[in-house]
């Protein structure tokens, strides 16, 4: 059964899905605490911008989505900071300005690359061996990151005020949370791809969010979920002849449906009495 | 930490802005160690900023702000000596968190990145947990408990730093009677056990009359500043209060009375 990881594509897949399946889990905790799914969905769709720009330079396509994705994440900050926008508007004005800026870079190619659209929806069994080393460089730091300031970012996402008063640079802390969501995207483009991104940010975290009431364990469980939708999607993949994106993604779903349907925090909180409306 | 004057907490000529609106001008006070200072004002009249400058977290445009013998830019150093309650918000419900752990997050600024708590620091929590009265209540999710449990349970944050000042904004703003009174009988306790300089912000002159030593009425500037007897007369009570103001006595207390009703 285990054939499929004699092909070295197959290796890369699976390295490529444990790397995306960590990172995504891990800042899934705080995108699904601190609300910022919408971040990840228009931080996603900004990639595209730096995809085409990459395409059209013959520069490394993840690479040039890098730099856009931490620019677009720089302006949101900006924006929301300076122009005293409601950070859902300042992303609403910058990932389509950037999905914009992607249209116009595709006009500018002088022959069409289907290549370009292949990070719509990700493509699990095209990553190449360049691919996966700058995906574990951006994983390192992602979660190398999460690891020194958890803490900071712990306090920050319960109490931004309290956080500080007790003398922590919550806007520094609040833009490179940003920047590393920015980084995330680009370290699962070429598995689920720009479109599918947003389920392994959010469902993995949501997953584990149905199971309890500890923000460590929250880290512990959604990492698991992410593990599992994952390789098990790869595998599914591999075996049903059916796009790798498109697997994972419902095998995460399948997952959170499981725990929500079968969550404890269902029931009534046994210390306390509260019924969670998780 | 404290200053060789016995000082604790000193404003001199301090003026705050925000962008361009002034939000206290020209404020001096002196506050000596294990003072209990009622600041009270109206909506808007910079009280919370002014704790915040005691906290360091905003500047002042002029004027000096020296709490524990610490000024300018050193004075964030003397934050860690400082427990801060906030106005009370609901904590988010659906944050997975315990009371203890809640709790425990005082600790952070000492505690750096990695460093897991002492056995000392571990009973500070328990401590903290007990003066406050949440010892049962150390393992429920921090969100589902009620409003003055959480605010206790700030309190009990606070508390866990082992802190020279207490600053307390409005910490019953948003609960009924009885918890207020219990809250307000706590923060005496603790200020009296502890010897803790304390600042308690209050719209509620009478919440605050049995334990002050001191009473600063604020509204953008100082109005009054001394003992409560030379501050709670009744021309500063009906400038503050914008009504007449009648002074009762029930049970060996003072209380002021607002017109018809209850300052």
């Amino acid at each position: 059964m285990l054939d499929f990881l004699r092909y070295g594509f197959m290796q890369r897949a699976l390295l490529s899905s444990v790397i995306v399946g960590t990172t995504c889990s891990c800042i899934g905790v705080f995108v699904v605490l601190r609300g910022m799914a919408f971040a990840g969905s228009g931080l996603a769709h900004a990639a595209f911008g730096g995809v085409a720009l990459g395409f059209l330079l013959a520069v490394n396509p993840l690479f040039a989505a890098v730099l856009f994705c931490l620019g677009t994440a720089g302006l949101i900050q900006v924006a929301t900071r300076r122009a005293q926008l409601r950070m859902d508007a300042a992303i609403g004005v910058f990932f389509a300005f950037a999905m914009a800026l992607g249209v116009l870079f595709i006009g500018l190619m002088k022959r069409y690359d289907a290549r370009v659209y292949g990070y719509l929806f990700g493509n699990v069994l095209g990553v190449t061996p360049g691919n996966l080393a700058m995906m574990a460089v951006l994983a390192l730091v992602v979660i190398g990151a999460i690891a020194v300031l958890y803490r900071p970012l712990k306090f920050l996402t319960l109490d931004e005020d309290m956080a500080e008063a007790a003398g922590l640079p919550t806007v520094p802390l609040a833009a490179l949370l940003l920047g590393l969501l920015a980084l995330t995207v680009v370290v699962s483009l070429k598995t689920v791809g720009i479109i599918l991104v947003e389920a392994l940010l959010v469902t993995p975290a949501a997953t584990a969010y149905q199971l309890t009431h500890r923000y460590g364990m929250m880290f512990v469980l959604s990492w698991i979920a992410g593990i599992v939708s994952c390789v098990a999607g790869l595998v599914v993949s591999y075996f049903l002849g059916i796009p790798s994106g498109a697997a994972i993604v419902i095998v995460a779903t399948v997952l959170f449906a499981l725990a929500a349907l079968f969550s404890p925090k269902r029931r009534k909180c046994k210390v306390c009495g509260h019924e969670s409306a998780a | 930490m404290t200053s060789p004057a016995g000082s604790s907490v000193r404003f001199d000529h301090v003026t705050v802005a925000y962008q361009q609106s002034i939000a206290i001008e020209d404020v001096s006070f002196e506050l000596r160690a294990g003072e209990f200072l009622g600041i009270i004002g109206p909506n808007g009249s910079g009280k919370t900023t002014l704790l915040r400058a005691v906290l360091g977290l905003v500047r002042p445009v002029s004027g000096s702000v020296t709490v524990l013998g610490a000024a300018g830019r050193e004075l964030p150093n003397a934050r860690r000596h400082m427990g801060y309650v906030p106005q009370r918000r609901a904590l988010d419900p659906r944050f997975p968190i315990s009371v203890r752990d809640a709790v425990t997050m005082g600790l952070y600024p000492a505690l750096g990145a990695f460093r897991r708590p002492t056995a000392d620091e571990r009973a500070r929590v328990e401590q903290a947990l007990a003066a406050v009265g949440l010892v049962e209540s150390a393992g429920h999710v921090a969100g589902h408990l009620s409003g003055g449990q959480q605010q206790r349970l700030l309190i009990a944050r606070a508390l866990v730093q082992a802190p020279q000042i207490l600053l307390l904004d409005e910490p019953t703003s948003a609960v009924d009677a009885a918890t207020r009174s219990a809250m307000v009988e706590l923060v005496r306790r603790l200020h009296a056990e502890r010897a803790l300089t304390t600042l308690y912000v209050t719209h509620d002159v009478n919440e605050v009359l049995p334990c002050v030593d001191k009473v600063l009425y604020i509204n953008r500037t100082v109005r009054a500043f001394g003992s409560c007897a030379q501050v709670l007369n009744r021309e500063t009570l009906e400038s503050l209060y914008g009504g007449r103001v009648i002074f009762a006595e029930e049970g060996g207390r003072r209380y002021v009375v607002v017109g018809d009703r209850h300052a």
